[in-house]
C-alpha cells in the first residue's frame, strides 16, 4: 500500500519533472521570442516615425482633413498613430508566434485563425479613413462653391454629401469585415434610397420655388447676374 | 536647353529663317480667333510708325486652328511670312510666326514657348499682347516696347484707364499686398499685356517653375516678381483703358481668386527669403499718367453682394476659424451682423485677414485651393464696404485712401512675419 503510494508520488512528480522540463524551454523561447519582437516593433516603429517625418504626412493629413477626424475620436496624429499601430501589429505578432511556441492545445487554431482575420482588419480601418479624408474633402468643396455661388442651402448639402460618403464607407467597412453581411446591405440600401427619395420629394414638393430657381440659375441667362458685381481686375 | 523639348521641329525652322531680332511681340490667339487680324495689324503698325530701324517679329503661339493660324500665317506651312502693310515704308521686314502647341493651351505654356523663342531669336525687348483685348493699338505696344528698348528697363507693367468701381481686387489686395511686401509699386501685376527685356526671358526660361499651377494660369505675375527680386529695373507704362474682354473670366470671383491670390500666396511660399528681408517699398517709374479713373454710371446689385459677404462669413465659419487668428474671426463675425447702412470692412482688420490667410496658406492648414476659395465672401464684404465709402469720392480722395490702404499692409508686415515663422498650430 505504501510502496503503491509511494510509486505514485514518484510517478506524479517525475511527470511533473518532465512537464516542467518540457515546459520551460518553450516557456523560454516564447520570452526570447517576446522580447526579440518588442526590440524589433520598437525599431519599426522609430524607423517609420522618421520615415513618416520625411514625407510630412502631417501635413498632408492636416490638408485632406483627416487629422480633423482623427482629433475628434481622441486618436494621435497620423504619424504618431501609424507608427504606435506598426508597433502593437508587430508586437503582437510576435507575442502570437510566441504563445504558439507552448504548444497549447487549441491556442494554435485561434492564433491562427486571428492571423487569417488582421488583414481584412487592416483594409477595413484603411476604407473607415480614406472614407474619413474623402467625406470631408468633398462636403468641404461643396460647401465652398455652393457659398460662392449664393446657393440658399449650402450647409444641407455639404452635409448631405459628408453622410452619404460616410454611410458608405461604413457599410463597405462592415461588409469587409463581414458583419451580418445581408443586414448591412439591406441597411445600406434602404437608407441610401430613403434618403435620396426623401430629399427628391422634399425638393420637388416641398421647394417648388427653390427647385425653380436652381433651374434659372443653371440653364437661364446668367450673364444678367454676373454683371452685378464690380469687374475684379 | 528648354528650347530643345519646347520648340517644335516646324517652329524652330520658322525660327532660324527668322534669324536674329530687335523686338519681338508674342501673343496666344486661342479662342480669339475674331480678332487675332485686327491685334495683328496693330502690332505691325507699331513697328511700322514706331521701330522703322529695328529687326521685328511677331510670334503667335495657336492651338492649330486653321483659321487662326491661317490669319497669322497667311496659310498653312508658310514659314515665317514677310508682312508690308500698304503705304508705309520700313526699313526692316517683319516677320511673322506661327507655335502650334498640343491643346489644351495655357497662358504658362504660350508664354515658355515665348520666351524660349526671345532666347533663341536673342530678341532685346519682348511684349506680351492678349488679342482678346479691344483697346490694343499700335500707340499700346509701343508703350510696352519702347521703355525696354531705349531705356534698358526689364520689365514694364501696363496701366489703364478704368471705371472707379472696377478693378477692386488690384486696388485693395494684389497691389498693396504686393508692394507692401515685394517692395515694388507696380499696380497691375496681373494683366494680359506685359513688356520685358531678353535677359529677363532668360532668366525665366531656366526656371524650373514651369510645372506648377500658378505659373500655368498666371505667368505675368510671376514674371515681374521674379524682375523685382533679382534687381532687375521695372517701370509701368500707360496703354489706355482697360479692356474688360480678355481671358474671358468677367466677374466669376473665385476663379479670378484662384488665379491671381493663389499666384500671389504661391510666389510668397517661392519667394520668401526674398520678401520676409525686404524692408521698404520703392517707387515704380511711369511712363504716362500714374492713375485714370473715369466715373460711368455702373449697375451694381449691392444688397446681394452684402448678403453673399454675410451668408458666405456664417456658413464657412468652421473653414475660416481653421484659417484666421481667433482675434481676427471674432471682429469678422461682429461686423457681420451690422446692418447695411453702418457696415464697414476696415482695413487693419482687411489686412489682417489676407495676412492671416497668406499664413494658413504657408502653412497648409487646408488645402490651398479651398483655402483660396474662402476668400471670395470676404472679399465681397470688402467690395461693399469700398462701394458704400466711395460712392461719392473724387480720384483723388480715391488715391489717397488706397496709399493708406498700402501704408497699413506695410504696416502690418511683421505680423505676417511673425505668423509665417511660427510653429504650425493646426485648429480644431
Amino acid at each position: 500500500m505504501r510502496q503503491t503510494i509511494l510509486r505514485g508520488l514518484e510517478q506524479v512528480y517525475g511527470n511533473l519533472v518532465r512537464m516542467i522540463a518540457e515546459f520551460l524551454p518553450r516557456f523560454l523561447v516564447m520570452l526570447v521570442i517576446i522580447v526579440i519582437g518588442l526590440v524589433v516593433a520598437l525599431a519599426l516603429k522609430y524607423i517609420l516615425r522618421a520615415l513618416l517625418g520625411l514625407t510630412k504626412l502631417d501635413r498632408v493629413s492636416d490638408d485632406a482633413g483627416a487629422s480633423r477626424v482623427l482629433r475628434m475620436a481622441h486618436l494621435p496624429p497620423m504619424t504618431e498613430l501609424l507608427s504606435r499601430s506598426i508597433f502593437w501589429v508587430t508586437w503582437i505578432g510576435f507575442i502570437l508566434v510566441g504563445l504558439s511556441v507552448l504548444g497549447v492545445a487549441g491556442l494554435q487554431e485561434q492564433i491562427s485563425r486571428l492571423f487569417q482575420f488582421l488583414p481584412e482588419v487592416f483594409v477595413a480601418i484603411l476604407i473607415l479613413f480614406l472614407g474619413a479624408v474623402i467625406a470631408n474633402f468633398l462636403s468641404r468643396t461643396a460647401l465652398l462653391a455652393a457659398v460662392n455661388a449664393g446657393h440658399p442651402s449650402a450647409k444641407i448639402l455639404s452635409w448631405s454629401i459628408r453622410f452619404v460618403i460616410w454611410i458608405l464607407a461604413i457599410s463597405m467597412t462592415l461588409e469587409e469585415l463581414g458583419v451580418a453581411r445581408q443586414t448591412v446591405i439591406s441597411a445600406f440600401s434602404i437608407i441610401f434610397g430613403a434618403s435620396m427619395l426623401g430629399l427628391a420629394i422634399a425638393f420637388g414638393l416641398g421647394g417648388q420655388d427653390l427647385a425653380r430657381k436652381c433651374l434659372e440659375r443653371y440653364l437661364g441667362d446668367t450673364k444678367k447676374k454676373e454683371d452685378k458685381e464690380p469687374q475684379p481686375l | 536647353m528648354a528650347e530643345d523639348v519646347l520648340l517644335s521641329d516646324d517652329l524652330l525652322s520658322q525660327l532660324m529663317s527668322v534669324g536674329e531680332v530687335d523686338l519681338l511681340v508674342g501673343m496666344s490667339s486661342h479662342s480669339a480667333a475674331n480678332t487675332v487680324r485686327q491685334a495683328l495689324d496693330a502690332i505691325e503698325a507699331s513697328f511700322q510708325r514706331n521701330f522703322v530701324r529695328q529687326r521685328v517679329v511677331i510670334v503667335n503661339v495657336g492651338g492649330g486652328d486653321k483659321d487662326e493660324d491661317g490669319v497669322v500665317a497667311q496659310g498653312p506651312g508658310n514659314l515665317a511670312e514677310k508682312v508690308r502693310l500698304p503705304g508705309i515704308t520700313s526699313l526692316r521686314t517683319s516677320h511673322r510666326v506661327t507655335a502650334n502647341v498640343s491643346s489644351p493651351s495655357s497662358p504658362g505654356i504660350a508664354l515658355r514657348t515665348i520666351l524660349a523663342a526671345a532666347d533663341l531669336l536673342r530678341a532685346r525687348a519682348c511684349a506680351v499682347v492678349s488679342p482678346a483685348a479691344s483697346n490694343l493699338t499700335p500707340d499700346s505696344v509701343a508703350n510696352l516696347l519702347r521703355p525696354i528698348y531705349r531705356e534698358k528697363f526689364d520689365f514694364v507693367a501696363p496701366l489703364y484707364s478704368r471705371n472707379k468701381y472696377q478693378g477692386l481686387l488690384a486696388r485693395n489686395l494684389l497691389y498693396p499686398m504686393s508692394r507692401a511686401l515685394f517692395g515694388c509699386g507696380i499696380r497691375e501685376l496681373f494683366s494680359d499685356e506685359w513688356g520685358f527685356s531678353g535677359r529677363l526671358a532668360a532668366l525665366c526660361l531656366n526656371q524650373d517653375v514651369w510645372h506648377e499651377e500658378a505659373i500655368q494660369a498666371r505667368p505675368e505675375a510671376w514674371m515681374g516678381i521674379s524682375a523685382i527680386s533679382s534687381d532687375f529695373r521695372c517701370c509701368q507704362a500707360f496703354l489706355g483703358e482697360k479692356s474688360q474682354a480678355t481671358k474671358g473670366l468677367g466677374t466669376d470671383i473665385v476663379e479670378v481668386l484662384r488665379q491671381t491670390v493663389g499666384t500671389l500666396f504661391w510666389c510668397l511660399e517661392a519667394r520668401q527669403s526674398w520678401w520676409l528681408d525686404c524692408e521698404r517699398s520703392q517707387p515704380v517709374p511711369t511712363f504716362g499718367p500714374a492713375h485714370e479713373l473715369t466715373s460711368d454710371p455702373t449697375d451694381l446689385d449691392r444688397p446681394r453682394i452684402f448678403d453673399m459677404f454675410r451668408s458666405g462669413v456664417t456658413e464657412l465659419e468652421p473653414i475660416l476659424s481653421s484659417i484666421l487668428d481667433p482675434e481676427t474671426h471674432s471682429e469678422i463675425k461682429s461686423i457681420v451682423s451690422l446692418e447695411e447702412g453702418k457696415f464697414r470692412f476696415k482695413s487693419d482688420l482687411w489686412v489682417r485677414t489676407l495676412y492671416d490667410f497668406a499664413a494658413s496658406y504657408h502653412h497648409a492648414v487646408i488645402n490651398r485651393d479651398h483655402l483660396v476659395q474662402a476668400l471670395a465672401p470676404l472679399y465681397r464684404g470688402m467690395t461693399y464696404s469700398f462701394l458704400v465709402e466711395h460712392s461719392d469720392s473724387s480720384t483723388a480722395e480715391m488715391e489717397a485712401a488706397s496709399e493708406m490702404l498700402c501704408g497699413e499692409f506695410e504696416l502690418q508686415k511683421p505680423y505676417l512675419m511673425e505668423r509665417w515663422k511660427a510653429k504650425v498650430e493646426v485648429k480644431s
